[in-house]
């Protein structure tokens, strides 16, 4: 109602305005013709007398106050009115402003989701975490490389009762173990899920407050309480279908009775972006009774991430130089269990505090620098959609040149065409960005689809492909730049309009306003092409190369099972047994030649290392690298896995624990480790000096990439031990009980040619095993390879695909100019023909304004190319960054796809009739 | 060239005075837009020309501030026509900017006096 009486009034006194300027014009001629004049003297004297009438009314208008965003509403008004009646030209720019909004949008929420986002807690900013790497699993004590990143559960209580700067310091396991889960007194098999072991006060530190019950107290947290956990929301939610009676239930957690006291709310994920995020809290207390290692009471080892909330006014720095005090204080007081080497690298320990409001982040570490060149190279997209609209706009504007100079002659202000044209291109970047916004979502659905899968019945990674405020508040800035980057020039060439060419001939345009920037707009879009097409084209290369390497292993008709018999309760004397009956039961299976049991399959982003000492070779130094990686695995393991055997024996069924220990190295540690010797024979071990006889090397194995870590630098020293000999402790020179060791979680099945094998048939000889025995996945050695490339195959595609794009715009853009300048040229082309010159000749003329353009292009386009190959060359797996043959492949496609871009204009305008062109002169 | 030479002989109006010509105007009686700028322009002698560009906006701008009120009447040209008048509250601007105006002119000539 208000509006309406608003504009009514504005109706009002625009029409007062009007008649009062009328008025004062009739009074104006009256007085004239009074004083003796002619009507026709009159009326030319009073117009003359008066100017510029439009303008006068503009300027009076604006006194009124309103008019500002009145004038908005109307140049808004106007523009959609002028869109609406050229809806080819509005459809191709929203359509390619989408496709560049949408690529960068789904860039940004990635980058907002991984790199910017703080953690779902109260005030993150006061966080802070100790470590600047991300670290996993299990670290030494007493010595760690370049800095204390983890910390044992008696550092943690140490910097915990000393450092007063926090008001509370959380510690919680670095790795995330696999909790088998069944509710008590309910019929179901055990499942398993990721849970985490934190500290008492963990809920507390982090403001975290329950969605149901209550979260874990510093009280939970002591080795006589009562067993408790925590759910969390996505579990209760999707598991339990909300069931409020699971809070207080019991629930039986590795065979071990928990109480559900409570679940977290929706969006607390817990303290590490991954893309499997605990289900289950459970107090660091009750770790020893649930693991089959006590890593609580073991001083040797550093398991715990440190997150502390800091007290108001506290300083950073002055903590972090108080907690590198006590980290010193700590060792000393802790010389005696020392190791030598520990104690050679007692000066170099120390520690960082690290804004941890974020989280623990491995996948920042990961995933930076692939999202800043994805970010770029959307970014290139971006520029050059912005570059095709400025081109369709100005085309537009040289259309709408003829109104606009009208515009002009009947009074229209410059500034006025300016802010239509700006109104315009802005409006369209707007829509465009609403469309983009709905690439976004689908282009950013199917990144995170293919990049993190999530594990069955798991939650996957906690990123949301739906645009959050940010998100939104992004997309709306970059739309609004884009408007006005593709409209500045067109407005600019509004400003250069005369008002005297309305008057003039149609289509004979006197100076080719605009032409200049059509064509620097080509020329750039040319060079960025280029540098997309190259930089795609290096990061498939390396892929091809990746995928294609020889690993040195058969990857074909192998069929990869993984179990985990600790949540079956299996213990170390079980194990040996079961393995044996497993090979059995998979064995008889029609169709399966070979079954071989390890620790890691290849590729599967997961290893096992350690130091090794050689018999009769002087102890390696603190300083020294001696580390090798080992594989524990049962009998012909190198043959089911078809690892060429150089020399020697395979691991086989004779290596129990009573005979020799034995071991099979590859060439990496031959040479590593013999230069000039014969491995065989030799004798090493891996448990520090004294150890040293542990193992008699028996045979040599061909280099075999079994480790999908550091794919850049050559294969490394490895060696395979039998699962059934089990390390002898030298203090007490018993066996060592290390279940971890022993566990043996993958299970590779190999098939003979032609057999086909079901899922159903392994699972029917699992049970025949054990039922209670979890399968966690069965799919194809294959397979697991590929996923290790997953990232680099998806980076790869989406270049590819932005390069694709860059090249259809550009050439879009190409065939536009030259169509135009073709059109423009038409006279002429007609009078060359009158006068005797033949198509061939003609189509010439044409391309070779085309080919200067894009020539210019690539010239410039060539050292950008050659910095995108310096930025990507970290990530091409030894590909030469400057690739010759792929910058050769990039020109050629773009030369190519330009000659056909710009061919369709040319022979159209071969096809011109003389006489009929000159005719409509 | 030619515009530049047709308004040598004329004076620039300064920042501002417009408004207080317009009020001196209108303290004689109510008068029409066209009527403002004719009197202005016959009072000076010919040698101020009011631009219909900055009249009209400055009498909107004056009305707005309360300073003017407009009537339709009937004009000579047997048509009605847009009257503005002065209100109190313009009656007392046109004071102050009348001694404002004085002070200046003062002062500016006491400057520029010969010492």
């Amino acid at each position: 109602m208000k509006w309406l009486r608003w504009r009514e009034t504005r109706k009002a006194r625009e029409r007062e305005l009007d008649e009062e300027i009328e008025a004062d014009f009739a009074l104006a001629i009256q007085q004239r013709l009074e004083a003796g004049a002619t009507q026709e003297e009159a009326e030319f004297a009073a117009r003359r007398d008066f100017g510029n009438v439009t303008r006068i009314k503009e300027v009076t208008r604006d006194m009124w106050g309103w008019v500002r965003l009145d004038g908005v509403l109307q140049d808004v008004r106007y523009s959609l009115r002028r869109l609406r009646k050229t809806p080819a030209f509005t459809i191709t720019a929203i359509v390619t402003v989408a496709l560049g909004i949408g690529a960068t949008t789904s860039m940004f929420t990635l980058i907002y989701a991984i790199l910017l986002k703080s953690l779902a807690v109260s005030n993150p900013r006061e966080l802070y975490r100790l470590g600047k790497e991300a670290r996993c699993c299990f670290w030494p004590a007493y010595s760690q490389a370049n800095e204390f990143s983890l910390a044992s559960y008696d550092l943690y209580t140490y910097f915990r009762d000393e450092t007063k700067g926090f008001s509370e310091l959380a510690a919680f396991q670095a790795g995330r173990p696999l909790l088998g889960v069944t509710r008590s007194a309910r019929a179901e098999r055990a499942q398993s899920y990721p849970g985490e072991f934190v500290s008492g006060n963990y809920f507390a530190m982090f403001g975290i407050r329950p969605y149901a019950g209550r979260m874990l107290k510093g009280n939970d947290d002591r080795s006589n309480a009562a067993p408790v956990a925590v759910m969390s929301y996505r579990m209760w939610k999707e598991r339990y279908g909300s069931d409020p009676s699971v809070v207080g239930s019991t629930f039986d957690i590795d065979q071990k009775p928990f109480t559900v006291v409570g679940i977290t709310p929706p969006g607390f994920f817990g303290d590490t972006l991954s893309n499997n995020p605990p289900d289950f809290f459970l107090p660091l207390s009750s770790e020893p009774s649930v693991e089959t290692e006590d890593h609580l009471h073991d001083t040797h080892t550093a398991w715990l991430d440190l997150i502390g909330r800091l007290r108001p006014g506290a300083n950073p720095t002055t903590v972090q130089a108080q907690m590198r005090l006590e980290l010193k204080q700590w060792l000393r007081s802790h010389w005696g269990e020392m190791s030598a080497n520990d104690r050679a690298n007692f000066q170099n320990q120390t520690l960082y505090l690290q804004p941890g409001g974020s989280g623990i982040s491995s996948m920042r570490t990961a995933y930076e620098h692939w999202l800043q060149i994805l970010m770029m190279a959307s970014g290139f997209v971006l520029l050059i959609v912005c570059a095709n609209v400025a081109n369709l706009m100005l085309l537009r504007g040289m259309e709408r040149r003829r109104q606009m100079s009208l515009s002009m002659a009947l009074g229209a202000h410059s500034l006025r065409l300016v802010r239509d044209a700006l109104t315009e291109s802005i409006l369209l970047s707007l829509f465009g960005g609403a469309a983009g916004l709905a690439v976004a979502f689908a282009v950013t659905k199917l990144i995170l689809h293919f990049t993190f899968p999530s594990p069955a019945g798991m939650a996957g990674v906690p990123i949301s492909a739906s645009p959050s405020f940010p998100v939104l508040l992004f997309a709306f800035g970059v739309s609004l730049i884009t408007g006005i980057a593709f409209g500045i020039a067109p407005a600019w060439t509004a400003t250069r309009i005369d008002p005297i060419e309305a008057l003039r001939g149609a289509g004979r345009l006197t100076h080719r306003t605009g032409s200049l920037s059509r064509k620097v707009l080509v020329v750039l879009q040319a060079a960025l092409s280029l540098v997309l097409l190259s930089a795609s084209g290096l990061l498939t290369a390396a892929l091809h190369k990746l995928e294609g390497q020889d690993l040195g292993f058969d990857q074909d008709r192998r069929i990869l099972m993984r179990i985990d018999p600790s949540l079956a309760g299996y213990r170390l004397p079980q194990l040996t047994p079961l393995y044996k009956r497993v090979h059995e039961a998979l064995s008889n299976i029609p169709g399966v030649s070979g079954v071989a049991q390890c620790m890691y399959s290849p590729m599967t982003s997961a290893d096992w290392g350690e130091g090794v000492w050689v018999d009769g070779h002087p102890a390696a130094g603190p300083k020294d690298d001696n580390y090798a990686n080992f594989e524990r695995v049962t009998p012909g393991y190198l043959d089911v896995i078809g690892n060429p055997l150089l020399r020697g024996r395979d691991i086989s069924e004779h290596d129990i624990q009573t005979s020799a220990h034995v071991a099979v190295v590859n060439e990496a540690f031959t040479r590593k480790f013999f230069k000039n010797e014969d491995p065989i024979g030799k004798h090493f071990g891996q448990d520090g000096i004294g150890s040293e006889r542990e193992f008699e090397i028996v045979g040599i194995a061909k280099d075999t990439r079994y480790s999908s870590y550091n794919l850049n630098h050559p294969i490394g020293a490895f060696y395979l031990l039998p699962e059934a000999q089990f390390e002898t402790d030298r203090k007490t020179g018993l066996p060592m009980n290390d279940q971890g060791a022993h566990v043996l979680g993958d299970v590779i099945i190999v098939t003979k040619p032609g057999a086909s094998l079901r899922d159903a048939q392994i699972l029917e000889a699992m049970g025949s095993v054990d039922r209670n025995l979890p399968i966690l996945s069965v799919r194809t050695l294959t397979e697991q390879v590929a996923d290790q490339f997953r990232q680099e195959r998806l980076i790869a595609r989406l270049t590819s695909l932005f390069g694709v794009l860059s090249l259809v715009l550009s050439c879009l853009g190409l065939y536009g100019i030259t169509a135009y300048n073709a059109a423009r040229r038409t006279g002429e082309i007609a009078i060359r023909m009158a006068l005797g010159a033949n198509r061939r000749t003609v189509v010439l003329l044409v391309l070779r304004g085309a080919f200067a353009l894009i020539s210019l292009g690539l010239i410039i386009g060539l050292p950008l190319t050659l910095a995108a190959g310096r930025f990507l060359s970290s990530h091409l797996y030894g590909m030469n960054p400057y690739s010759p043959i792929v910058v050769s492949i990039a020109i050629a496609t773009l030369a190519i796809s330009a000659f056909i871009a710009s061919l369709i204009p040319a022979l159209r305008s071969s096809f011109i009739l003389p006489q009929e062109a000159l005719r409509g002169e | 060239m030619a515009r530049q030479n047709h308004y040598q002989d004329r004076i620039e109006l300064m920042q501002g005075t417009l408004d207080m010509l317009i009020l001196r105007t209108l303290q004689w009686g109510s008068q029409h837009g066209h009527g403002i700028g004719q009197a202005i322009r016959a009072k000076s002698e010919e040698a101020l020309q009011v631009e219909h560009g900055s009249l009209y906006p400055a009498l909107h701008r004056l009305e707005k501030r309360g300073w003017l009120k407009a009537d339709w009447k009937p004009s000579e040209a047997n048509r009605r026509a847009k009257y503005y008048r002065l209100t109190a509250a313009g009656k007392k601007q046109l004071i102050k900017e009348e001694s404002n105006w004085n002070a200046l002119v003062e002062t500016i000539a006491r400057v520029m006096k010969p010492v």
